[in-house]
């Protein structure tokens, strides 16, 4: 029986290819994120823990927002010496490293990276512990010279001698590249600049007597822990985090991996795509290649095999094609690693690829997901040959698995159907975004998993509309193509539903995107109303010169500034919400429309006041006038009364829950030393607003960090961002299309050799090669697009469900983007009509005689 | 191969013409020393408005002949003509445009395409072409085959002998210049095949069409007006206004005076091989030709 099973694995070569690369795809990209991440993991626990200080006394962090005040904290420096007068400390240095500035060059470029990482300053303090030393030059003297990092150096082309203008908090400077620090492990994606230790602090947090961590070394034979409990007994009060070198390295490998877990998880994200589609590609190949044996197997069965025998003999040939697809994902994955590890040299993150690491885990889950999925994907196909009675053997190939009646499929898909729909419906009444979100999801599963089991059954009525102008415009060509589709409506079924799937998905988030975007443009149309904005592209707040200079530019009317601010208010139902509120200045009214249920912008923004969204204050049980206990970062404490409620569609978005804001001096005063994040810009009167943004932009031309926006520009640049995520989908379908594809170019070439004969008979008869490739085509373009009705058709369901998720968080409009769907539709006839290239040909090819003459 | 080539006798002359004819038609298989003729320079015309047999043991050739004669097959040597064109030479596209518009084809099975129905069948290389059927004859076409109440149904609903009668009216719906069939009544029971070959007799006489019919069945045979044996690759003998017997005595005649005219070349064949082919000859012709007589004693 082995020997049969090795034989009939060797004879579908061919066809098992196909199912093998859905398998390949799918634990390539398994296996490639394991790499990489482990990779990444293994380099930062490296760099974190070889540079980390014994013991790291940093100020308390205790409120975390999405959306940066801008704000740094610091420790005051004398703390230092502190710290060195603890018993077991070998010395302490008070470290200088901000973040929240901007690097350009002499020409006003930017100097940092511009695809996220950080641009940091800090003080040139040589340890052994430095992630840098020096590789050319001198170190740092004084306030106008700096170090540069050798990666941005190299991508910036900047070198010793060159002067870059650094845009700090307190104030921009000029500076002279004096020497280049190279990384000793890994650069992890940021821009460094080393300022001399004795002018760091003045120049970037506007205070020399301050700094933002201190590190301490311990004495020999004193353990980092027992250092830190030291360390922590002296300075005695609860104001400062203190980390070991461990706990700084896990830390900051956890910051890091935010940004390496998207990647994760995009990475894992094409391989569930690649798993998802993959199974029905294999499902759908094995039970054509059973329907295909029919007769075999009844003969196999009727020489006296069991049903055992022969189910195991399909399992086998599946672990088989679970091996080598995963054997062969595995050395896709490494060379995917490989690939990923070079990407990120782009982003300037310097891996190396020398540095490696395929963990044990890597093969072993590359094997189950590869071997794993094949064998479940097998085992229906496995159990339908272990059916095939021994009559089968006299029966004819084709019959057999195209009658069974679609009953059982009719009533599973109904039910699974209906309950899907229902959670769907639920969803869309739902009030509360959790519940609505769970629904959707849940209802986003069933249907899905109802019109797989369903789509037999949709096929006859289906293909009938799309195909049926084929007769009119194709003559007979185009009516066999249609019925051919509709032929074996399981096998027609299945080849699309792969298609289906990945459609579906892009149905469902272009919908919701599209809605996202109109429901932007639309709040923004409505609130907006200053005539420009100046802000970051990423929403990251900006140093206050910038903030001078636009008020300074001649023309320039009216400024309001805008600041985040992190803070924790205690509601009187008990709730401590951690949320970020925004700061304004008084004349909001001016550049944006605010709707008051109570109050007004006056009562909103007056000092020790704050606003907040109507629907948020009646949920939690705060009235106009409540008086509420916020906590601030750094241990401020605050009492704000409640000025004015609002009407917002967005209150929950964005971790700016309760829709907060408040006057912008009292941000100032209990976050001192924000930066603005964006300001709301007016002409004065008699300034036309194209010669305004003329000058604003040539005041900011220094500034390149900011931009300056107008209405239409900041829709844009809304839509850009929303775009990113539709992209990523693009991607991701992508790849589910070309999985699909392989099943399409799977299911024809199967029934091009099934009809062998009526092929031979039709070119006997006058059909030519020609028509007969046409024929092919119009099949496979009357499949795929099947696949693509269903799958938007869901999308459809799914994106239009989303909204109403979406709406709940104030997006309340719903578009639907009928221009990418006909363009979905449109590709996927293409899609089909690729599919269809080889099979036709190898039908075109055929010899007319052997055709006719084949059993 | 050294036997003479048998010339066909002189035909009487035909009303119009031939509708087909090949000279020194010659074809091959393998190459050098393994070389098996299947039609060695084969001379034949076929008679335009005759219905004509070609009758021979399996091997003979028989099949190959009508491929070559239908534009199916190359030819290794020699020149083929269907009317006054020469399709040796034609290119495939050429070919298979002859076949479409000026051949109609019948096959032993799988004749029908089964996602059509019956008039989409009958109408398929009029349909393939872009062209309308003439609806007049398409009428008497379906009449003629008693198709009338069988048109919207597909080849599963259909018996075997209404499936050959759908081949045949497609053969015939294009009014083609020649019907090959080969071998239409292989799969059929006795009165059905009956039935097929009746239609094709009409076909000839009343439709006035040209059919060459390949077959093994003398009783079939019996229906044409003239059956041209072929025997390893030659046409060795052809008879006029055949009947089921006298076809059967020649068939038997022509194997005792084939075991006596061949060289020593085929007494060395394999003894059992000659014997198997012999069997199988005798199955082909008696069992059917039985079948025949019976069911026209019985009518």
């Amino acid at each position: 029986m082995l020997k049969a099973t090795l034989r009939s694995f060797l004879a579908h070569k061919g066809r098992l290819a196909l199912s093998a690369l859905a398998v390949v795809l799918s634990v390539a990209f398994v296996a490639g994120s394991l790499i990489f991440s482990d990779t990444v993991a293994r380099t930062f626990d490296r760099l974190f823990a070889s540079t980390a200080a014994d013991v790291t006394v940093e100020p308390k962090d205790d409120l975390e927002s999405q959306l940066p005040s801008g704000a740094v904290r610091t420790v005051p420096a004398a703390l230092a010496a502190r710290v060195a007068s603890v018993e077991g400390v070998a010395s302490a240095h008070a470290d200088v490293s901000v973040d929240n500035i901007t690097v350009v060059d002499a020409r006003n470029r930017l100097v940092g990276s511009t695809t996220g990482g950080p641009t940091i300053a800090r003080d040139w303090h040589v340890t052994d512990r430095s992630p840098v030393r020096l590789s050319s030059g001198h170190a740092p003297h004084g306030p106008g010279e700096a170090l540069l990092d050798a990666d941005t150096a190299g991508r910036k082309h900047l070198g010793i001698g060159d002067t870059l203008t650094v845009l700090a908090q307190p104030g921009s400077f000029r500076v002279r590249i004096v020497g280049i620090a190279t990384f000793r492990t890994t650069n992890p994606g940021a821009a460094l600049v080393y300022l001399d230790s004795s002018v760091a602090a003045r120049k970037v947090l506007g205070a020399a007597e301050r700094a933002t961590s201190i590190s301490a070394t311990a004495e020999p034979g004193v353990t980092d822990t027992e250092l830190k409990h030291r360390i922590a007994a002296a300075l005695g009060d609860g104001d400062h985090v203190l980390k070991t070198a461990g706990e700084r390295a896990k830390s900051a490998a956890e910051q890091l991996g935010t940004f390496l877990d998207v990647i994760k998880y995009v990475m894992l994200g094409f391989a569930g795509i690649a798993v998802l589609v993959g199974v029905f590609l294999i499902v759908n190949t094995f039970a054509m290649l059973i329907a295909q044996r029919t007769r075999e197997l009844g003969l196999l069965r009727a020489l006296g095999a069991d049903r055992r025998q022969v189910r195991r003999s399909v399992l086998t040939e599946a672990v088989l094609l679970g091996v080598v697809g995963s054997t062969v994902g595995l050395a896709a994955g490494i060379g995917l690693a490989i690939g990923l590890i070079r990407l990120m040299s782009v982003f300037g993150m310097n891996l190396k690829t020398t540095e490696m690491v395929v963990g044990w885990g890597t093969p072993v889950t590359a094997y189950v997901v590869g071997v794993g999925v094949t064998f479940v994907a097998a085992y229906l196909p496995a159990r339908r040959a272990a059916a095939v009675s021994p009559m089968a053997a006299l029966q004819d190939a084709e019959i057999a698995g195209v009658g069974r009646p679609l009953r059982t499929r009719a009533v599973v898909g109904g039910v699974v159907g209906a309950v899907g729909a229902a959670a769907l419906a639920g969803c869309a009444v739902a009030t509360r975004t959790a519940s609505a979100a769970s629904l959707l999801g849940l209802g986003v599963v069933l249907t899905l998993i109802a019109t797989v089991i369903a789509g037999p059954l949709l096929v006859r009525p289906v293909i009938r509309v799309l195909g049926a102008a084929f007769p009119a415009l194709f003559g007979s060509v185009g009516r066999m193509s249609q019925r051919n589709a509709l032929r074996n409506p399981r096998r027609t079924g299945a080849t699309a539903a792969a298609l289906m799937v990945g459609l579906a998905l892009v149905g469902g988030m272009s919908v919701a995107s599209a809605s996202m975007s109109e429901s932007f443009d639309q709040q923004i149309d409505r609130t907006l109303g200053a005539d420009f904005v100046v802000q970051n592209a990423n929403f990251v707040p900006f140093s206050q010169e910038i903030t001078d200079r636009v008020r300074g530019t001649d023309g320039v009317g009216l400024v309001v500034r805008q600041r985040f601010a992190p803070l924790a208010v205690r509601l009187p139902d008990g709730e401590r919400l951690e949320t970020t509120a925004t700061g304004y200045d008084p004349r909001l009214d001016e550049v944006a429309h605010v709707t008051y249920t109570a109050g007004d912008s006056a009562a909103a923004l007056a000092a020790g006041h704050l606003a907040m969204d109507a629907g948020f204050a009646r949920d939690h049980g705060v009235r106009p006038g409540s008086v509420l206990p916020v906590e601030f970062p750094g241990g401020r404490t605050a009492r704000l009364t409640v000025g004015a409620l609002t009407d917002q569609d967005q209150a929950e978005g964005f971790g700016t829950r309760g829709g907060m804001f408040l006057g912008l001096a009292t941000v100032e005063k209990y976050i001192p030393g924000g930066q603005d994040s964006a300001l709301y810009v007016n002409a004065a009167p008699g300034t036309g607003a194209d010669p305004l943004r003329a000058r604003l932009e040539r005041t900011l031309e220094p500034y390149p960090q900011v931009q300056v926006r107008n209405l239409a520009d900041y829709k844009e640049l809304v839509h850009d961002q929303i775009a990113v995520l539709l992209y990523l989908v693009y991607a991701l379908l992508g790849l589910a299309i070309v999985i699909a594809v392989l099943g399409v170019v799977n299911t024809l070439a199967l029934s091009v050799v099934e009809r062998t004969r009526e092929i031979g008979l039709l070119r006997a008869i006058g059909l030519a090669r020609r028509q007969l490739r046409r024929m092919i085509r119009l099949e496979s373009v009357v499949i795929a697009v099947f696949g693509a009705v269903l799958g938007l058709a869901l999308g459809l369901v799914w994106g239009v469900c989303t909204q109403q998720v979406l709406a709940l968080q104030g997006m309340k409009a719903l578009a639907v983007p009928w221009g990418t769907i006909v363009a979905v539709v449109i590709g996927s006839a293409v899609v089909g009509v690729a599919a269809a290239l080889l099979p036709a040909l190898r039908a075109s090819r055929m010899n007319v005689l052997a055709a006719i003459a084949h059993e | 191969m050294s036997s003479p080539a048998v010339r066909p006798a002189p035909v009487p002359p035909p009303a119009d013409g031939t509708a087909a004819r090949a000279r020194g038609l010659t074809k091959a298989y393998g190459q050098g020393e393994t070389t098996v003729l299947a039609l060695d320079a084969v001379d034949v015309d076929i008679a335009r408005g005759r219905f004509t047999a070609v009758m021979g043991p399996s091997g003979s050739g028989k099949s190959t002949l009508m491929h070559c004669l239908a534009g199916l097959d190359s030819v290794s040597a020699g020149r083929v003509w269907l009317g006054d064109t020469e399709i040796t030479g034609l290119r495939e596209r050429e070919l298979t445009r002859l076949r479409r518009d000026r051949i109609g084809f019948m096959f032993q099975s799988f004749n029908l395409i089964p996602t059509l129905n019956a008039l989409e069948n009958i109408t398929l290389p009029m349909d393939i072409a872009g062209r309308k059927p003439d609806p007049a004859w398409l009428e008497q076409v379906i009449d003629t085959l008693g198709l009338r109440d069988r048109l919207t149904h597909r080849p599963a609903q259909l018996s075997g002998g209404q499936q050959q009668r759908v081949a045949c009216a497609r053969a015939l719906a294009s009014r083609p210049e020649l019907i090959f069939a080969d071998e239409p009544t292989g799969n059929l029971d006795s009165r059905a095949g009956l039935e097929v070959l009746g239609f094709l007799r009409e076909a000839v006489d009343d439709l006035g069409q040209t059919v060459v019919m390949v077959t093994h069945d003398p009783g079939a045979a019996a229906h044409s007006d003239l059956v041209l044996f072929l025997a390893d690759g030659r046409i060795v003998d052809e008879m006029p206004r055949p009947t089921a017997e006298a076809v059967l005595e020649r068939m038997k005649r022509f194997d005792v005076v084939r075991g006596q005219v061949d060289d020593a070349q085929i007494r060395e064949d394999d003894a059992q091989i000659r014997e198997d082919d012999l069997r199988s000859r005798e199955d082909g012709a008696r069992g059917p030709a039985d079948g025949v007589r019976g069911q026209v004693a019985e009518d």
